[in-house]
């Protein structure tokens, strides 16, 4: 789970297309997703989403992202599906419209999921710190704490599932197969993560701060973000995306 | 060089002093290892001498750290940086790129080295620790011992003056450690740089430092050469510091025989005396 | 007490970590798993604890198979130590913090023995069990951490380089409550540790890994004294094992300073005498 939301080196046209560009043909596959109320579109940005994944030479770890969202959306489904009474009665409380009310959540949420998740797979993090400055103007302390944020994503995985092995071996019962049980045992431990998790953003604060965050200015970074035939590419798709969602009834 | 010159400092939230009137001098070119029980004041020491205290930490400081003639409380962070390199206890939290090269690359654009220089310039810091074949490797990828060498070199990147590095081998094994120290050595001996370390592992640090300086309780009670140091046992013994095996081995030789035995430090002295004794 | 038969295991969609591992551990005794980063040691423990569950091959511990039984489960028999104390630390006093550990094995409703058995704890470590634990330094953690571990009495204790980031002196206070507890209380010890002269002065027998297998198991001089094994697991062995070892015959079986200095200068003075 841990490595969900790690850069993997490449040279896939993902790998090489500009960050901004990644950025914003991701946000485009949200739009689109919250456009439509078509669950086909839905399954089709799915598809397009997967077929992603297939270019950026990623594609098991797509999968892999679906599996670890597997059990909330099965959770969002059930409650979706008891709780909506519009429609017509099929089963017990369970009616048509909120069947598809229901699916049109989950596929919803993996339509978003995945594409969020492979920027992060496709894309080294200070590309896109380096790129949000140089491209978008965007001040580099705003770029700094939305990198340091990604970077603090798998090791604050790797803390709690070392905190939740060191609470099993005493006795806890994280290795219960109840899912609300498990969550009640979850929720004290979140004092030591968060004590450890802000130990730590002080020290990579003075960290950064003696490497001379302070002098950073837009000229600073080396590399040098351009545009492509890529980016031309995924700029007609993210287009195409939105419209067709907004168009398909 | 750094000079410290009665330096006594409180941390803001703390009632007692975590240093207490400090006098201590490191040369151009030292090798010097900090060692004291836990709590006597190594890191804070570490964190004055580059700066980071009293900029970063609030709480009283009295006293004058100078690092190569510069003031550390009349100076920015930023220049005194330029200076000193500083590698923290918690390397994960020091790295912010997830690929070996953009973690060179940072402190080198940010100090505004020109960019026609900057390819050279993470080549050689990649070549001086060692780490040419990890350029393009992700962080995540790494073990503790590379990642601690990937940290070292993005300071020497940045071509410092003086390194000083808190327990650097504290998660490593016997043999990475032994790596990380051997580098130590090279920046010092071939590159110049001055080092100095924080470090329990006391035998390690005897090996490879030239001067040590013991801490207690805030002060220092003990500099000087390694050998000098080691050879006052019942006082490393008193405040709770181990000694390598071979130095207690030496003092012991020495007091059975009442014979002169120079204090040993690795195995291999200690073989030499031991033989040189039995004739 | 902990029989591990041809036992490989392998994180999933990753090469095999451990091979084909064999060994049986007695009650009562002391072993240190020795070998270089990577080689395996962490994933054995875990293996003994059950934390991870054997691919191949088969684990018991005190006659349980830990494929068959839960963790959480076995937890009062086997305790333990992680290298960081802070994943296990949770609670606002010490007090609670051992208490915490005994609830989950003992249950609830045992309030009345779980205060008696902490009390006990808190007095043996000399904790008063009001401190907060987070404002307590690294090794008094530590130390937290392993009275909690060791409140349901477990008759094997697992130490994850309990040393790491310890001074000497909070190193040797707590080698010294386990060694205690192995001699006293026949507490079945397996311990991974870097520092070769903590394995020296503590452990009895050494099981050496590399590269995901088993190389060596002996006794701890034994296997310290084996040059050629020692090289091939990236170990260094003690020094005064190395000094002796070179000095060669007649000092080889020394293993401590004061020992090795007597032998040394008892021939010195006889070759003066000579």
């Amino acid at each position: 789970m841990t490595d969900l939301f790690q850069y993997v080196p490449g040279n896939s046209p993902l790998h090489r297309m500009n960050p901004v560009t990644k950025i914003a043909l991701t946000l485009s596959v949200c739009v689109a997703a919250f456009l439509t109320d078509n669950l086909f579109v839905l399954l089709a940005l799915i598809l397009f989403d997967l077929m992603i994944g297939v270019a950026a030479g990623a594609f098991r770890k797509a999968l892999a992202i679906f599996r670890g969202l597997f059990k909330v959306s099965l959770f969002l489904f059930v409650l979706q599906a008891l709780f909506v009474r519009r429609g017509n009665r099929l089963l017990w409380i369970v009616t048509d419209e909120g069947l598809s009310t229901a699916a049109g959540v989950v596929l919803r949420l993996l339509a978003v999921c995945l594409p969020l998740a492979l920027v992060l797979t496709v894309t080294r993090v200070s590309d896109i710190a380096g790129a949000l400055v140089q491209v978008l103007h965007v001040p580099y302390a705003y770029a700094f704490t939305l990198t340091t944020a990604i970077r603090f994503i798998p090791q604050f995985m790797e803390e709690m599932s070392g905190i939740m092995e060191a609470q099993t071996a005493r006795g806890v019962e994280f290795d219960t197969k109840n899912i609300f049980k498990k969550l009640g045992l979850i929720l004290p431990l979140c004092v030591p993560l968060l004590i450890s998790s802000i130990r730590r953003t002080g020290a990579t604060a003075t960290a950064a701060e003696v490497r001379g965050f302070n002098l950073r200015t837009r000229a600073s970074g080396y590399k040098k973000y351009g545009f492509g035939l890529v980016d031309l590419a995924a700029v007609l798709i993210s287009a195409a995306l939105i419209t067709g969602a907004a168009l398909i009834p | 060089m750094i000079e410290v010159q009665s330096l006594t400092f409180r941390y803001e939230v703390s009632e007692r002093d975590a240093l207490r009137d400090v006098n201590l001098t490191v040369p151009d070119g030292a090798f010097l290892g900090i060692i004291g029980p836990a709590g006597a004041g190594k890191t804070t020491l570490l964190h004055c001498m580059s700066g980071i205290i009293p900029h970063a930490f609030p709480g009283d400081f009295y006293g004058a750290v100078r690092v190569g003639g510069l003031d550390t409380a009349d100076n920015r962070l930023t220049d005194l940086s330029r200076l000193v390199g500083t590698v923290f206890q918690d390397v994960d939290s020091q790295i912010i790129s997830s690929v070996v090269e953009d973690e060179i690359l940072y402190g080198l654009e940010n100090f505004g080295v020109p960019h026609e220089e900057i390819g050279d310039r993470l080549t050689a810091a990649l070549e001086q620790v060692g780490i040419s074949s990890l350029r393009e490797r992700t962080i995540a990828s790494l073990s503790g011992g590379q990642r601690q060498k990937v940290a070292i070199a993005s300071l020497v990147a940045l071509r410092p003056q003086i390194l000083v590095l808190d327990e650097p081998t504290g998660e490593l094994d016997p043999f990475s450690s032994r790596q990380i120290f051997t580098l130590l050595r090279t920046l010092n001996r071939e590159h110049g740089m001055t080092v100095v370390v924080v470090e329990q592992k006391i035998m390690l640090l005897s090996e490879f430092a030239d001067r040590l300086a013991v801490l207690n309780d805030g002060e220092i009670v003990k500099e000087g050469p390694v050998r000098g140091v080691l050879s006052d046992i019942p006082l490393l013994e008193r405040i709770g510091v181990n000694c390598p095996r071979a130095a207690l081995f030496s003092s012991l030789l020495a007091e059975k025989t009442g014979t002169e035995v120079p204090v040993c430090v690795s195995a291999e002295e200690a073989v030499e005396a031991a033989r040189r004794v039995m004739g | 007490m902990i029989r591990a038969e041809n036992v490989s295991y392998s994180y999933p969609g990753n090469a095999q970590t451990v091979a084909g591992l064999s060994f049986h551990i007695e009650k009562g005794e002391f072993a240190a798993i020795l070998g270089e980063n990577g080689a395996g040691k962490t994933t054995t423990v875990k293996l003994i604890d059950g934390l991870l569950k054997p691919t191949e091959g088969k684990m018991t511990v005190n006659g349980l198979d830990t494929a068959k039984s839960r963790v959480s489960e076995r937890a009062a028999q086997v305790g333990f130590l992680f290298q960081n104390p802070d994943r296990q630390i949770c609670r606002n006093t010490v007090r609670e913090e051992i208490a915490f550990g005994l609830r989950a094995v003992w249950g609830r409703r045992e309030e009345d023995k779980i205060r008696t058995r902490t009390d006990e704890l808190l007095e043996r470590f000399g904790f008063t069990g009001d401190e907060d634990p987070f404002a307590l330094s690294r090794g008094q953690r530590q130390q937290v951490a392993l009275a909690s571990t060791l409140a349901p009495s477990p008759a094997v204790l697992i130490l994850d380089e309990p040393t790491t980031g310890l001074d000497y002196r909070e190193c040797t206070r707590i080698m010294d409550f386990i060694r205690q507890l192995n001699e006293e209380e026949g507490t079945t010890v397996v311990m991974v540790c870097h520092d070769m002269e903590v394995v020296l002065d503590y452990a009895r027998r050494a099981l050496v890994m590399a590269g995901g297998r088993l190389l060596a198991d002996g006794p701890v001089r034994e296997i310290f004294r084996d040059e050629a094994l020692m090289k091939k697991a990236s170990l260094l062995p003690p020094q005064i094992i190395r000094i002796a070892g070179e000095l060669g015959e007649g000092f080889r079986e020394a293993d401590d300073a004061e020992t090795l200095s007597s032998l040394v200068a008892a021939k010195a003075e006889r070759r003066r005498g000579a």
